[in-house]
């Protein structure tokens, strides 16, 4: 029997998620189990539940317990041949940091337990190094670069580019000193934007406090002020904290810039000049040529958007409750609408109370049913038309990558207009006295059938996905090397055989990566469900309709109600499954843990 | 050398990307108006430049989707035009979210107050501090009437929602239909007068107050004559020849001469290309929303009704508004007044009409449809849409939202499901979990029309029932 490792191990990354999720409940279980492994590393096997009292109750016990429990797993794994990242001064100044932004109490909690995780264990895989990792070697490294650099090093911890500047690298340190002098303006001139200023007004209007309602209007001069713009100010807000992180991440690259130069002194070398820095940048360094517009495009396109939209979920923006100026004037409350789900308050909160599990657990059905029939159904159509001795073959492929090159909405209206009260398939049946009433397939309207409107919607979905699924699979049975059928035969198996015990894992080895990738599309599927169904049929008074998937529900609450924070939360939730679904299978997949193995 | 070439394509691509945001024109009024007229605007506002040298501005005019023209100013209005124009119940939302300027060039305000119908007047106003200002110069009227099939249907029958169940009945089809079950499209019912003397006991937002703690004035949804009218529609509905909703390949499908779903259809004057494509010109009919006679079933235990009563369909008589985007440069200020005063004229509304088929929106229009139809500037059903939308103004309010709260909680509160509902007879939910199980009762549609006005004035469905209805919420 296996010993049990006294050291609990988690995944920080889960923490932090199943912390959110749980809305900070698992973060105190957690905080318990850090407690645990504390006592655990010093041997000590008495209850640590009233430490924990402690820690939640007793309003300066915190600071005492992160600082000494810092040392003491410092001490404790360097007692063990381990390198810590925890130290009690950083997890003071983080504790201190965290009065003022909550979240930060992650990072210790994240430091510490990477700690625990880098112990070696009876039963233990190859640990992975954790996200806190290089955010303790940063700490580190800081440290180590004030006391060991020279003087100029130590100048730059204050003054951008004056290590540079002290190493005759006088244009690198002049950049550096200029976008100092540019971001420090930045923040005490507050430059504005349609009367929204950035800057440290910027962060102050992050509150969303003291707001003006504006519209003084005068007469004469036909002169209007709009008031406060929210949506600007926490876009502004964020802005301004992106600039702050670039800030420091400026100020630790000027201080090891500096430092650089100095260790290449120590060694004989000559600091590098600007014209070398540059050629590096179009040599060993172009990968960060490249990836920096990239990765700034991506900043200000994508995660700055996405951020904002996920800030709106706390917010009660053009909150249907809420008068008027909702979509200008508004406020932070929390996780009000998030708790709307369970408590069904406010208008939208009935319908997200009533509407949610529904609505949620018909997008795993249909995200399920749509997946493993276009899969199957595609690997059985390409297994089909590469049978040997099939004619034809190039005409069948063809015929089929015709549904792909008829753009999707095209080929769902089609369908949507054939199985329409007046369409074909309905006049059909009428004419042949099968009906005397026209069928809703597609449940248009709110008495028709709701599960024929959801056997429709995936039958179709097969029409326009198993193409996909088909032109996939036959570039891999393509690529199956011949010597395994070779081997198989030698060995006498049959057709059967040989397809479930070489075709099928192939083809699966291969496609799992799309497999996941599908489902979680799936799961977004906007264009079949809207164009198809519109969400019906309607469930009166309520947005979710019957075959809605959270995406389309989404889509209405948002358009059609206005309700962009409530559809925030809808977002947020999606975004948590469908993460939290594609996070574990992935990485249970072969495709993954036996990466370029196949067997 | 490759790798300088790729470095500066990646930085021409960058820079491409952020210099795609222009800057406004100086020197330039943008317009927004409704893709259908764009082009007369353009010409009209070419005109106008070219014969006041002093105008100071040239004009850009852009056809904007009058539906969603409302939304896209909110979003971003620095992003807006400098005047738009909107349908008047998105005044309120407009003023309250700051995206709208008042009017105060006296001339103006008088040739606004000098040319409109007072039923205008009492929703082109809202407040801004507590002062009342204009915001919306009509210049278009636009209201709900009647298309029919007149292949199938007589001109007498097209006259009452029972005459049409009688063509119904003859074609084997269904009489009539709407474009959408929405608050605007379903207002048939709910706005239906007596046609002895116009009189209705519906009241949506009377004398409501756009002003800081301003009240949101009277609703009434629950009188005798609202609880029959729909008693009788839902007989109607009922009726295999009587009342359907559109299909789920939409009105025109209904409508359409081949498939004939239906035989008439309450829509606007926006509809009429769609109409005559389904039914051909020659056989598209154009009349008032029919009348239809309240029966004993339908008066069953009422008593401010009796049977035998005739309604008639009722309609938001609405009109279309210029407005002056609040983030304009004041600089523009007064040209702009001034270019709005001469857009909303009634000779070049006329021009608008003879153009563009839009209805004026000054009193006494009719006479000059009269005389364009007669000088044959118009065609017989061009002069029909125009002059029966100018009859059933007479028979509806127009839509008296002039907060933004306003009117969210008439279209967006769930109340046109409810009333669909009970059309159906089916259950609807309410917010305190208390599920009905039918409306068909005369207790049960009372319920239901309670629900509707609190949702007017609530936002919200209530909790619960008072023991006796009607109540007032």
């Amino acid at each position: 029997m296996a010993n049990k490792d006294p050291i609990n191990k988690r995944r920080v990354g889960i923490c932090v998620l199943l912390s959110f999720v749980t809305l900070g409940i698992y973060a105190f279980y957690w905080l318990y189990l850090l407690v645990k492994n504390v006592r655990s590393l010093k041997n000590d096997t008495r209850s640590c539940i009233g430490e924990m009292l402690c820690l939640i109750l007793v309003p300066i016990y915190p600071i005492y317990w992160w600082y000494t429990r810092g040392n003491d797993v410092k001490r404790l794994l360097e007692e063990r041949d381990c390198q810590a990242s925890s130290t009690g001064s950083l997890f003071l100044v983080l504790l201190l940091l965290s009065s003022f932004i909550p979240l930060v109490i992650f990072i210790p909690m994240g430091i510490m337990q990477g700690d625990f995780n880098s112990l070696p264990t009876a039963v233990s895989k190859s640990h992975k190094a954790n996200f806190f990792s290089p955010i303790g070697k940063f700490f580190r490294n800081i440290g180590k670069m004030f006391t060991g650099g020279s003087v100029g090093t130590k100048l730059s911890y204050f003054i951008f580019g004056a290590g540079n500047i002290y190493h005759k690298q006088y244009i690198k340190g002049g950049i550096f000193l200029l976008l100092q002098i540019a971001i420090i303006l930045f923040m005490v001139l507050c430059p504005s934007i349609n009367g929204t200023p950035y800057g440290y007004k910027a962060l102050a209007n992050l509150s969303l406090k003291n707001l003006s309602k504006g519209g003084e209007f005068d007469p004469a001069t036909g002169g209007m002020t709009t008031g406060s713009d929210c949506k600007l100010m926490i876009l502004f807000g964020f802005v301004t904290i992106a600039v702050i992180v670039i800030f420091v991440i400026l100020w630790y690259k000027n201080i090891q810039s500096s430092y650089k130069a100095d260790m290449d002194k120590k060694i004989g070398k000559k600091p590098t000049t600007f014209k070398e820095d540059l050629q590096s940048l179009l040599d060993q360094k172009f990968h960060i040529t490249m990836l920096t517009p990239t990765c700034i495009a991506a900043l200000v396109f994508t995660v700055l958007p996405t951020i904002f939209m996920i800030a709106l979920a706390f917010t009660t923006y053009n909150d249907p409750d809420m008068n008027d100026a909702g979509t200008t004037l508004f406020h932070w409350n929390g996780v009000q609408n998030f708790a709307r789900v369970f408590t069904g308050e406010g208008s939208l909160g009935f319908e997200i109370k009533n509407r949610f599990l529904p609505v949620l657990g018909w997008t795993f059905i249909w995200a399920i049913f749509a997946t493993l029939t276009c899969y199957f159904g595609g690997i059985i159509l390409a297994l089909l038309i590469n049978k040997k001795g099939l004619k034809g073959k190039k005409i069948f492929r063809t015929i089929f990558i015709m549904t792909i090159a008829v753009p999707q909405f095209i080929s769902l209206l089609a369908v949507r207009n054939i199985l329409g009260e007046f369409g074909p398939v309905n006049k059909m049946l009428m004419d042949f006295g099968w009906t005397n009433h026209a069928i809703g397939f597609l449940g248009l309207n709110p008495a028709d059938s709701e599960i024929l409107a959801k056997v429709m919607v995936i039958v179709v979905n097969m029409w326009v996905g198993i193409p996909y699924t088909m032109l996939m699979t036959t570039g891999i049975l393509m690529n199956i090397p011949a010597d395994l059928y070779e081997a198989g035969r030698v060995d006498g198996a049959s057709t059967t055989k040989m397809f479930f015990k070489i075709t099928l894992p192939y083809v699966i080895f291969i496609t799992t990566p799309y497999l996941i990738s599908s489902f979680v599309g799936n799961i977004n599927s906007f264009n079949t469900i809207y164009l198809l169904t519109g969400g019906g049929p309607t469930h009166t008074g309520y947005q979710a309709g019957g075959t809605d998937l959270l995406v389309t529900w989404l889509y209405k609450v948002t358009i059609d109600q206005g309700a962009y924070n409530t559809g925030a939360v809808i977002g947020i939730f999606t975004f948590l499954i469908t993460a939290t679904i594609t996070l574990i299978t992935y990485r249970r997949s072969k495709a993954y843990n036996e990466e370029d193995t196949f067997q | 050398m490759k790798k300088l070439i790729v470095v500066l394509l990646a930085l021409m691509m960058v820079t491409a990307m952020f210099t795609g945001c222009g800057t406004k024109e100086k020197g330039v009024i943008r317009m927004w108006v409704g893709e259908e007229s764009a082009e007369f605007y353009q010409k009209v506002c070419d005109e106008y430049v070219a014969a006041n040298p002093d105008f100071g501005y040239t004009v850009e005019v852009k056809g904007m989707d009058t539906g969603s023209v409302a939304g896209t100013i909110t979003n971003d209005p620095t992003a807006a035009a400098d005047i738009y124009t909107v349908a008047h119940d998105n005044i309120g939302k407009l003023a309250s979210t700051q995206c709208a300027k008042p009017i105060t060039d006296e001339a103006l305000i008088a040739q606004v107050i000098a040319d409109n119908p007072a039923s205008y007047q009492q929703v082109i106003y809202s407040n801004l501090n507590d002062v009342k200002y204009l915001y919306g110069v009509p210049y278009i009227s636009q209201a709900l009437f009647l298309y029919y099939n007149k292949a199938l249907v007589t001109d007498e029958q097209a006259q009452s929602f029972e005459g049409l169940r009688e063509a119904a009945k003859a074609a084997g089809t269904k009489a009539i239909t709407v474009t959408g079950d929405d608050g605007f499209n379903m207002s048939f019912a709910l706005l239906a007068q007596k046609v002895t003397d116009h009189s209705t006991t519906v009241k949506i937002y009377e004398g409501a107050d756009s002003a800081s703690g301003g009240s949101k004035g009277e609703s009434n949804c629950q009188g005798d004559d609202t609880v029959a009218i729909y008693r009788w529609l839902q007989a109607y509905a009922a009726d295999p020849n009587g009342f359907k909703w559109a299909s789920s390949d939409g009105w025109h499908a209904d409508l359409d001469k081949n498939n004939l779903g239906v035989l008439a259809v309450i829509g606007g004057a926006w509809h009429y290309k769609t109409a005559a494509a389904s039914l051909g010109e020659t056989n598209l009919g154009i009349a008032l929303i029919p009348t239809f006679t309240l029966t004993e079933e339908a008066c069953e235990g009422l008593t401010g009704v009796a049977a035998g009563d005739v309604y008639r369909g009722g309609t938001f008589a609405d009109c279309k508004c210029f407005m002056i985007n609040a983030h304009s440069e004041p600089s523009k200020y007064a040209s702009e007044q001034q270019l709005i005063k001469y857009l909303s004229s009634k000779e070049i509304q006329n021009r608008s009409y003879v153009e563009c088929l839009n209805v004026p929106a000054y009193t006494g229009s009719a006479e000059f449809i009269k005389q364009c139809f007669d000088e044959g500037k118009v065609t017989e059903s061009q002069y029909n849409l125009a002059i029966t939308q100018v009859g059933m103004a007479e028979w509806g309010i127009p839509q008296p939202f002039i907060t933004g709260t306003l009117n969210t909680y008439y279209y967006s509160k769930n109340a046109p499901s409810v009333l669909r509902a009970i059309v159906d007879k089916s259950a609807y939910p309410t917010t305190g979990d208390i599920i009905l199980t039918e409306t068909e009762s005369l207790e049960g549609i009372r319920k239901a029309l309670y629900m509707v006005e609190y949702l007017w004035m609530h936002g919200q469905s209530p909790k619960d029932f008072p023991a006796n209805l009607p109540d007032k919420a």
